[in-house]
């Protein structure tokens, strides 16, 4: 499968109620190991585009073939499996607030079927790549946002996924902190992890320098 | 494994946390369980009392007390060239009144205290069992009710077919009202699930985010309903057992009387394991249908 792109959309169009278009015949491709910001306004289609690839939604035209499954032919048990190869990180954490840092990495790592002492390693190394091993036993409430946002992040490499979406992921961090979960999103990617960053933040963009998608009313306006 | 362990313990865990709605679940349950197996303990006894009586004598030719030997001999002719008797027996007037005695030992002081004997001498017919309920039967009953020397004949089938009549509406009846309340009581158990659903919200879209397998997302829902259920439909059972025995030991002397003693049993194993795993089945459905809806 290598020299095939990890992403390939084709003339994906994506309709809403009243028949409001959020993508419109958008064609990309994605290669393996890529860093990818898609920025645009709000309501450009940059979070469609993410929750189709993640298939909590199904386009309305079009084709995505992601890691070789074709999206628009699996089956509810295949979507599991599919969604197995992807880590997802999203601007509100979600952590789960009655669990640990600890419990929530391990929470995933057992429902992906792991033993009990393989998701203590996998919690450990993954909370240790983000740098909280020393925070395992907080709780979400006690910990910073970009605390947060990190915890999420090793929560999204415990199925050690080839593709990493982020939906505005430092939308409610400060701007160092938002940096610094930027860093952590390129270390990831120097790992071989295709990383996919939706922001809005120019600015970020900028500093962090990579190849960016400006979407704008469903469509690719710039490629830079 | 995993996927089972992980369900039995979050399901546990689930009926813990709301302990108090998943005790109206169970309550629920059991309530719908104890009317079926009431139902089922009730018609299976009466049926085989019914049955018991229905062959130990269809029906009673009773003699006057001056019809003479040839009197006794012409029914008795007429019962075995009728073709249609299992057997017959004579009771005189003396066997009787021991009958009686025998059968009702509360009763000896007025049967002591009797200055005649009331009982009439009688002929008792079992009939075949291919001719019960035949038209050879009436026959036989209105040829025997002409005879001289007879009194009267009691033919037992009329009204074992009226009690066998009622029993089968009871059943029906039964059945309608059981079924009605484990429809109410699998909707108790949907909502507990459902509450149960809601207040793991957020951990189960993260497990269809992170492509959790669905022995995960749906096995402790499943887990759940089927404790509920079978708990529930266990407590029916054990209910309905004690229940059964209490009223044995306080209606002893009244079923002795009516030869039921011997005869009255508890529902067979296999039954009551039945009604405990059906009030499992249910609850797991539920779960099942909750885990379904939310996916």
């Amino acid at each position: 499968m290598s020299g095939r792109p990890i992403i390939d959309i084709s003339g994906l169009s994506k309709l809403y109620a009243r028949g409001l278009p959020a993508l419109r015949e958008l064609t990309l491709a994605v290669e393996r190991g890529e860093f990818i910001f898609i920025t645009g306004p709000s309501g450009a289609g940059k979070s469609t585009l993410l929750r189709l690839l993640l298939l909590q939604d199904r386009p309305s035209n079009g084709r995505i073939v992601v890691n070789g499954y074709d999206l628009s032919t699996l089956s509810k048990a295949q979507i599991q499996e599919y969604r197995r190869g992807i880590g997802f990180v999203f601007q509100d954490f979600r952590l789960i607030p009655a669990k640990t840092v600890l419990e929530n990495v391990c929470f995933v790592a057992e429902v992906l079927g792991m033993t009990e002492s393989q998701q203590k390693r996998r919690a450990f190394q993954v909370l240790k790549s983000v740098g909280l091993q020393h925070r395992m036993n907080a709780y979400p409430a006690e910990l910073s946002g970009g605390e947060q946002q990190r915890v999420a992040i090793a929560r999204a490499l415990t199925s050690d996924p080839s593709l990493l979406l982020a939906d505005e992921p430092t939308g409610n961090l400060d701007p160092d902190l938002a940096l610094e979960i930027m860093n952590l999103f390129r270390e990831i990617n120097a790992g071989g992890t295709t990383v996919i960053v939706a922001t809005h933040d120019r600015e970020l963009i900028r500093l962090v320098g990579c190849r960016t998608l400006m979407l704008d009313q469903g469509t690719i306006v710039e490629v830079a | 494994m995993s996927g089972i362990r992980f369900a039995l313990r979050e399901g546990f865990a689930s009926i813990w946390r709301r302990r108090t709605s998943s005790a109206l679940a169970m309550t629920a349950i059991a309530l719908a369980a104890l009317v079926l197996s009431s139902l089922l303990l009730v018609t299976s006894n009466l049926e085989r009392l019914l049955s018991g009586w229905s062959t130990a004598a269809e029906f009673s030719v009773y003699l006057v007390d001056t019809a003479t030997s040839d009197q006794r001999g012409a029914v008795e002719a007429a019962v075995d060239g009728s073709g249609v008797a299992a057997r017959r027996e004579y009771v005189s007037k003396v066997d009787a009144l021991a009958r009686f005695k025998r059968d009702n030992a509360e009763l000896e002081a007025l049967a002591a205290a009797l200055q005649s004997n009331p009982f009439p001498a009688s002929v008792e017919v079992q009939v075949q069992s291919e001719k019960q309920g035949s038209a050879e039967v009436e026959v036989l009953v209105a040829v025997l009710a002409k005879l001289p020397g007879v009194a009267d004949v009691r033919y037992d089938r009329e009204w074992i077919r009226r009690v066998t009549g009622g029993l089968s509406m009871v059943r029906r009846l039964g059945l309608i009202i059981g079924l009605v309340m484990m429809a109410a009581a699998a909707l108790t158990v949907a909502a507990v699930i459902r509450l149960a659903f809601d207040a793991r919200r957020e951990e189960i879209r993260l497990m269809y985010l992170v492509g959790a397998p669905y022995r995960f997302i749906r096995g402790p829902f499943i887990v759940e309903g089927l404790v509920l259920g079978g708990l529930g439909a266990g407590v029916a059972v054990l209910v309905l057992w004690l229940g059964f025995r209490a009223a044995f030991a306080w209606w002893t002397p009244t079923l002795s009387s009516l030869g039921a003693l011997e005869v009255l049993r508890f529902l067979p194993v296999y039954t009551a394991s039945l009604v405990v795993v059906g009030g499992a089945v249910v609850g797991a459905a539920c779960g099942f249908a909750v885990s379904r809806r939310t996916s």
